[in-house]
């Protein structure tokens, strides 16, 4: 007798079709402008341009696969993935639903719960960015001006964001969270203009090893 | 007409965000089946939704900026297509950026107008973000049944503190540039300007509301077993801390209100050598 596939698996697959979908569409948006243009630029140039950020931008991509998978669940990595913005929107969002809904990472609870939450985000994001860019264009400019009442708030999205987000981890896990912001904050004394980008790995690194040292000193 | 905004790249533009909204749709049904069937509540499921939708408003609007950073050089539609699959708000820019430089074209902000330039930077924001979708169908699956192994073996206890380590190492990051972090500057056409993320009294002003809104938030919702307020606490602290950096903004002296802690011009000479 055939074995029943799990939920898992068959979102395997689902995710592996739209995984291709989105690949294929994502290429074909720079192919079909060039041809509607009839123009053709060299794979030089191309190769140059890409030579200056591709190293960068996909060694970080395997990265982020793999500081990911264990919160993301199956669903939830493949539609992160293909939607973008996710240390900024989609994991934070994600992390906020399990806690929410009491639910831990990894279990079967978690695997539904974040692919509600970052489908919803993903629906809502695109939603948002597509009705600013086409009906209400005339409107942007006095939005997003430097001198505009909102000019603040979007100016510091990322420290709300993150400060309402760490503040339930901060009180709950403080044994673990001193040591990696203090070193952070140690980093950037010396090199300022670290992106958070570029920190990123090292701060998931340097509290997960603090992690383990506390666990082995029985601290936690 | 302009060809970066015509009708054509409009079309290109709904069909792509068509497949966007097509999987997550897709997704979002299947786990609410699946959620029903291993018996979640229709009511978590459905704050759930509430509160994720609620919660992605502000970060998208943060989104929309970046595309309006880049449309000076590159009109509207392409930055939008690029934050709408994969994208990145701290990538596009540097792939943007990198791309109109190797075309020997000063920086982003003079116009493309070039139809060949302007086809090349698509290929290199595009060719630059596809990894990921590359090697996630080869390595999910291996990556999760190799991590149940190592963490099946563990004490639960560990494997708990070890996923909240893990995140909080990427929140601390961002805490860290709030408090203390130089704005990263980025230099156009031969002068640094302002990426406008130094750290300075408004980002530690929010970042302290939004902690204390969300601390006494919780403890209301706790207390009085308000259980509406629990999941909402997370949006309302963020709307609220934003809305607080818009009120400090106009009531403050515009010399505190700007002021960071190492603002741009005092690094210029260290950033140039």
């Amino acid at each position: 007798m055939k074995k029943e596939r799990t939920y898992n698996d068959k979102m395997h697959t689902l995710g592996r079709i739209w995984d291709i979908i989105v690949l294929v569409t994502l290429l074909l948006v720079p192919a079909v402008i060039g041809i509607r243009l009839n123009v053709y630029p060299s794979a030089s140039v191309i190769f140059k341009g890409l030579m200056k950020v591709a190293p960068l931008f996909w060694v970080a991509g395997v990265v982020e696969i793999i500081a990911y998978t264990p919160l993301l669940g199956t669903g939830g990595m493949y539609l992160s993935f293909t939607t973008g913005n996710i240390s900024n929107l989609k994991l934070p969002c994600a992390l906020n639903a399990m806690e929410t809904a009491k639910v831990k990472p990894g279990s079967d609870e978690g695997e539904v719960i974040t692919t509600i939450a970052i489908a919803t985000s993903s629906i809502v994001t695109t939603l948002i960015l597509a009705i600013f860019v086409l009906p209400l264009r005339s409107l942007l400019p006095v939005i997003s001006a430097s001198d505009s009442v909102f000019a603040p708030a979007l100016r510091h999205v990322l420290p709300a964001l993150f400060g309402a987000l760490g503040a339930s981890y901060f009180v709950k896990h403080w044994k673990i969270s001193i040591l990696p912001i203090s070193v952070m904050c140690l980093i950037l004394i010396f090199a300022g203009t670290m992106t958070a980008g570029n920190l990123i790995i090292v701060g998931v690194i340097v509290s997960i090893l603090g992690c383990l040292a506390f666990y082995k000193l029985k601290w936690l | 007409m302009d060809f970066k905004q015509d009708g054509f790249m409009i079309i290109v533009g709904l069909c792509v965000i068509a497949v966007i909204l097509g999987q997550s749709i897709h997704f979002l049904v299947k786990a609410y089946k699946q959620g029903k069937k291993i018996g979640i509540e229709t009511s978590t499921m459905k704050s759930t939704i509430i509160s994720s939708a609620l919660f992605s408003i502000t970060p998208a609007l943060a989104i929309v900026a970046t595309i309006l950073a880049l449309a000076p050089s590159l009109g509207i539609i392409l930055p939008w297509i690029r934050l709408s699959v994969i994208g990145n708000l701290m990538q596009e820019t540097s792939a943007a950026t990198a791309a109109v430089e190797a075309l020997g074209h000063g920086g982003l902000t003079s116009e493309i107008t070039d139809h060949t330039e302007f086809t090349a930077v698509a290929w290199v924001m595009a060719l630059a973000s596809m990894m990921p979708l590359v090697v996630l169908p080869f390595v999910l699956k291996r990556l999760q049944s190799g991590m149940k192994k190592v963490t099946g073996k563990s004490d639960t206890k560990l494997v708990d503190s070890l996923s909240a380590a893990a995140f909080i190492g990427l929140i601390s990051t961002f805490i860290a540039r709030a408090i203390i972090g130089q704005d990263t500057g980025k230099v156009v056409d031969g002068v640094v300007k302002s990426n406008n993320d130094g750290a300075g009294v408004m980002s530690v002003a929010t970042l302290v509301s939004a902690v204390i809104f969300m601390l006494v938030l919780s403890k209301i919702a706790e207390k009085f077993k308000l259980r509406w307020l629990e999941n909402f606490a997370m949006p309302i602290s963020m709307f609220a801390a934003l809305g607080v950096a818009i009120i400090l903004t106009q009531v403050l002296p515009e010399s505190i209100s700007s002021l960071e802690w190492r603002p741009l011009t005092a690094c210029i000479g260290g950033m140039m050598r």
